[in-house]
């Protein structure tokens, strides 16, 4: 009811004033269109700075190499390539969502039916509060915490893993796929959840067998947000995964992100050829996530499915 | 059979319920155990005493006042660059914006948002360099460029938020202008964007959250170790989430990694009231519904 | 209240004494060639640096404030490449500056100390003596367990690390003799950042400068001689390299100032109390 007032309020304003010419209304559409063409320009500027810096190596014909090689700088002679860090982002980003997905699953049937009417909130809250905690955050309690757990736990490694990274990377991302599925499974027709109630299905039943049936796109569109988060993140990586440039091959190897290979190499001189493979690595990463984000744009095209991006408290 | 799998699903969700909350519950608890003990004034300002530091007599070692101002000017800065062009932006594809230009520039907003923020620090780190060569031999990494990139970091964020509150307005709210005869700007300003702000609001400030705390832009565009409170745009700068990645991966001393854990506990605490302010707003909002008037 | 009060005027009482030492005691010093100066200096590269930086910065900005000096690491990669581009004032090098790096970009080097470089391992790890041969074997990833080396029956965590360190350079060269270091190895950023992995991790084998060594990593000895700088001085220990500071082209009179001061009486005390042996200048 307020609303209405305030709406009225507003529009009664609005009708005292004169109504402004035309001219000055084409000025702030020229001037709002503005804005939004600084932030497409951005998108191209970027695209054009890594092209660009990596024009030398697709010029001769070296970025396929870079792309597929290992990273040998002792070897005689020495390799540059960035193959290793191209499967140790996929893989540290796929095992990552493998641990998240059930999580998050499980996480929003606990909010959407089984959860007591008291809890649901609270949980829901707390969710939306985890999106508040910063990466390096994760990172540093990961380094302090479960680094040592695993290095003495396991008795192998040094700790510093895929299996850290990926763990501690799955609690940055469970919010991520929680709330966009949350808020798919707010629009769901209450009408649905009725109908079941009325067949005697149990809130489990109605979650597990008509809900998440019924939101498979969302969850398709959550599983690749959560996938495109995982791969840009740079922190937790450098900070937990060992960084070592090897190929992965088991959970407890110390592995190399592109991100934290960017990070890492960014500081040595512009000549060497370690910063040679930046360009190469920065255009993988742009490449890899810029195909997410068209996947969710086009599952967004068919499902209408409302906003992708976080959600509003609710 | 039917009924034990459901009830096995029930426990499924209980369990993923209870092992997310668990965990970021430790990881809480630990960091308030662990930080508590270091929250002063020393942690702050070192050995300089407070007065001084604030009045910037004398620089400040060993304490976190520095990085604690750099990452609220970081904060600020880039607000004052994203929110009116995200907000701009954001109404003028939701309102002006053809189905076309509509289209593209969706298109462009979503890979930006899909951007990797170690990228931006990337294009801002070239962005330097190229300015050397051509406009602006004495350009440098420092808090501006920081600021810019963070800004451009958050834009998306911004603008998608305005957007979707925009457009999810009801339809007689949207038929009210016309039949009013209000121009287009008038309709928007006067009727949708007083009904939307609730949104728009709530969505700005967890943006803003972002920028207080990604770490990978200011790592490549300025933030340095030691740098004492920034003087000007153009110096460089410390910052809270440099600082803690810093200090636990080279602590010298025990001393310095209760830093760290005071710095974590003051980082948590500005992007949590961050998120308080916009869970506020969002519940205030939604009895008052105007932002103006 | 009482106790806000107390504090107040402690701090006034501090903010009182240092107005009134600080004046008092930068006169006549080697501080007095930044009287009166202003600007900024920047400063990054080479970690082992950094402690001799920061100390000589607070020195300087705690008597001048006016003076602002900036120390970020990254490594000498970093220091030669920003002072090449000309983003810092000084680039530190833990190595010396190559040929073409230094007529490439018209770099000048200032050495300031010695510092040697040593393998360093868990204080509680009970091997004692390295020889060379056996520290190539492990950073090759050929010995992979310590009881190999007359130490306990576990695994050797390796720890190397990053493409910009100079210390990382100066070690490949003159002790794995251009070797291999396995590609498992875990790679940190910092000489810092490797002390404190050494110190954490009981298996653990990395490598730093000596002026980094303290009681919480342990450093065997090397064929037989102890890393220390007194015999990295004197040398007998092998493994040696100088620290640089280097600027483009001659240095500007303010950055020539702090030069001066690391190079003088005052900043060889610091890089003595920081565990480096000053190279007097000349």
């Amino acid at each position: 009811m307020l609303a209405r007032n305030a709406t009225g309020r507003s529009v009664a304003v609005a009708a005292q004033e004169i109504s402004l010419p035309q001219t000055a209304d084409r000025w702030i559409g020229g001037l709002l269109g503005a804005a939004t063409a600084t932030a497409a320009c951005t998108v191209l500027l970027i695209v054009g700075f890594l092209l660009y810096s990596s024009m030398p190596l697709l010029l001769s014909g070296e970025f396929i190499e870079t792309v597929t090689r290992h990273w040998r700088p002792y070897h005689m002679p020495p390799e540059y390539g960035i193959g290793p860090m191209i499967l140790g982002s996929l893989s540290l980003a796929l095992l990552a969502l493998v641990l998240a997905l059930p999580l998050g699953v499980g996480l929003c049937s606990f909010l959407h039916g089984l959860a007591p009417r008291r809890l649901s909130r609270p949980v829901l809250i707390a969710v939306h509060l985890m999106t508040s905690i910063p990466t390096v955050i994760y990172g540093f309690v990961s380094v302090s915490l479960l680094v040592p757990l695993l290095r003495r736990g396991l008795g192998e490694g040094s700790g510093f893993s895929l299996l850290a990274a990926a763990l501690t990377l799955a609690m940055l991302i469970v919010p991520t796929i929680t709330l966009l599925l949350n808020v798919h499974l707010q629009q769901i027709d209450p009408r649905i959840r009725i109908a079941c109630l009325s067949l005697g299905m149990t809130p489990a039943q109605t979650v597990r067998r008509v809900l998440l049936p019924a939101s498979r796109q969302a969850l398709l569109a959550a599983t690749i947000l959560g996938l495109s988060r995982a791969l840009g993140d740079t922190l937790v990586a450098l900070m937990v995964a060992g960084n070592a440039a090897q190929i992965p091959s088991s959970l407890l190897d110390s592995i190399r992100t592109l991100t934290a290979h960017i990070a890492l190499v960014l500081a040595t001189d512009t000549y060497s050829p370690e910063y040679r493979s930046l360009a190469a690595a920065g255009l993988m990463l742009f490449t890899l996530t810029a195909v997410l984000s068209l996947l969710i744009r086009q599952l967004g095209r068919h499902s209408r499915g409302g906003s992708h991006r976080a959600p509003a408290i609710r | 059979m039917r009924q034990r799998s459901d009830s096995l699903f029930a426990g499924f969700a209980w369990g993923a319920t209870f092992l997310v909350l668990a965990s970021i519950g430790a990881l809480l608890a630990f960091l308030f155990v662990r930080g508590a003990g270091t929250l002063g004034p020393r942690l702050l300002f070192g050995d300089t005493a407070a007065w001084a530091a604030l009045l910037r007599h004398a620089p400040v070692f060993d304490g976190l006042w520095p990085a604690v101002v750099g990452t609220l000017l970081l904060v600020c800065g880039s607000s004052l660059l994203a929110v009116p062009v995200g907000i701009a932006a954001g109404i003028h594809i939701s309102e002006y914006a053809g189905p076309r230009v509509r289209r593209v520039a969706g298109l462009c907003i979503d890979l930006l948002a899909g951007i990797p923020s170690i990228i931006m620090g990337l294009f801002g780190f070239g962005l330097i360099l190229f300015l050397r060569q051509t406009l602006l031999p004495d350009a440098n990494t420092c808090l501006l460029l920081s600021i810019v990139c963070i800004a451009l970091l958050i834009l998306p964020y911004m603008i998608r938020t305005t957007e979707t509150a925009l457009r999810s307005l009801p339809e007689d709210a949207l038929l009210l202008g016309p039949s009013l005869g209000f121009s287009r700007w008038r309709a928007v300003r006067h009727i949708h964007l007083p009904l939307a702000s609730r949104g728009i609001l709530s969505g700005m400030i967890l943006s803003v959250g972002r920028a207080a705390e990604d770490t990978a832009v200011i790592l490549m565009t300025g933030v340095v170790a030691n740098a004492g409170t920034p003087q000007s745009l153009t110096d460089k700068f410390e910052g809270l989430p440099f600082t803690i990645y810093y200090l636990a991966a080279e602590h010298r001393t025990v001393g310095e990694l209760d830093r760290a854990f005071g710095a974590a506990l003051i980082l948590l605490l500005v992007t949590g009231t961050i998120f308080g302010f916009a869970y506020w707003a969002h519940r205030g909002l939604e009895q008052r519904w105007s932002l103006r008037s | 209240m009482k106790q806000l009060a107390d504090w107040f005027g402690m701090a006034w009482m501090a903010l009182a004494l240092g107005l009134a030492t600080i004046p008092l005691a930068a006169a006549g010093t080697p501080l007095e060639a930044f009287r009166g100066a202003t600007g900024t200096i920047d400063i990054a590269g080479g970690t082992a640096h950094i402690p001799v930086m920061n100390e000589a910065a607070k020195q300087i900005m705690t008597a001048y404030p006016k003076v602002r000096i900036t120390v970020a690491g990254g490594g000498s990669g970093v220091g030669v490449e920003k002072v090449a581009a000309g983003l810092v004032a000084i680039g530190n090098t833990g190595r010396p500056l190559s040929k073409q790096e230094a007529e490439r970009h018209g770099l000048i080097s200032f050495p300031f100390a010695i510092d040697g470089v040593a393998v360093i391992i868990h204080p509680k790890n009970p091997v004692s003596d390295l020889s060379a041969e056996q520290i190539r074997k492990i950073f090759a990833g050929q010995t992979t367990n310590w009881k190999a080396v007359g130490g306990q029956d576990a695994p050797i965590n390796l720890y190397t690390r990053d493409e910009a360190s100079g210390t990382r350079a100066v070690l490949w060269k003159k002790l794995l003799k251009k070797g291999l270091i396995a590609e498992h190895a875990d790679v940190v950023t910092s000489n810092g950042a490797m002390k404190v992995a050494a110190a954490q991790d009981p298996n653990a084998i990395g490598y730093a400068g000596i002026g980094h060594i303290d009681s919480t990593v342990k450093a065997p000895l090397l064929d037989g001689i102890a890393p220390t700088q007194e015999n990295a001085a004197a040398g007998h220990y092998p493994i040696v390299r100088k620290l640089y500071m280097n600027t483009k082209g001659e240095p500007s009179p303010l950055v020539r100032a702090f030069i001066d001061y690391i190079l003088g009486p005052a900043g060889a005390k610091i890089i003595k109390s920081k565990g480096y042996i000053p190279l007097v200048a000349g």
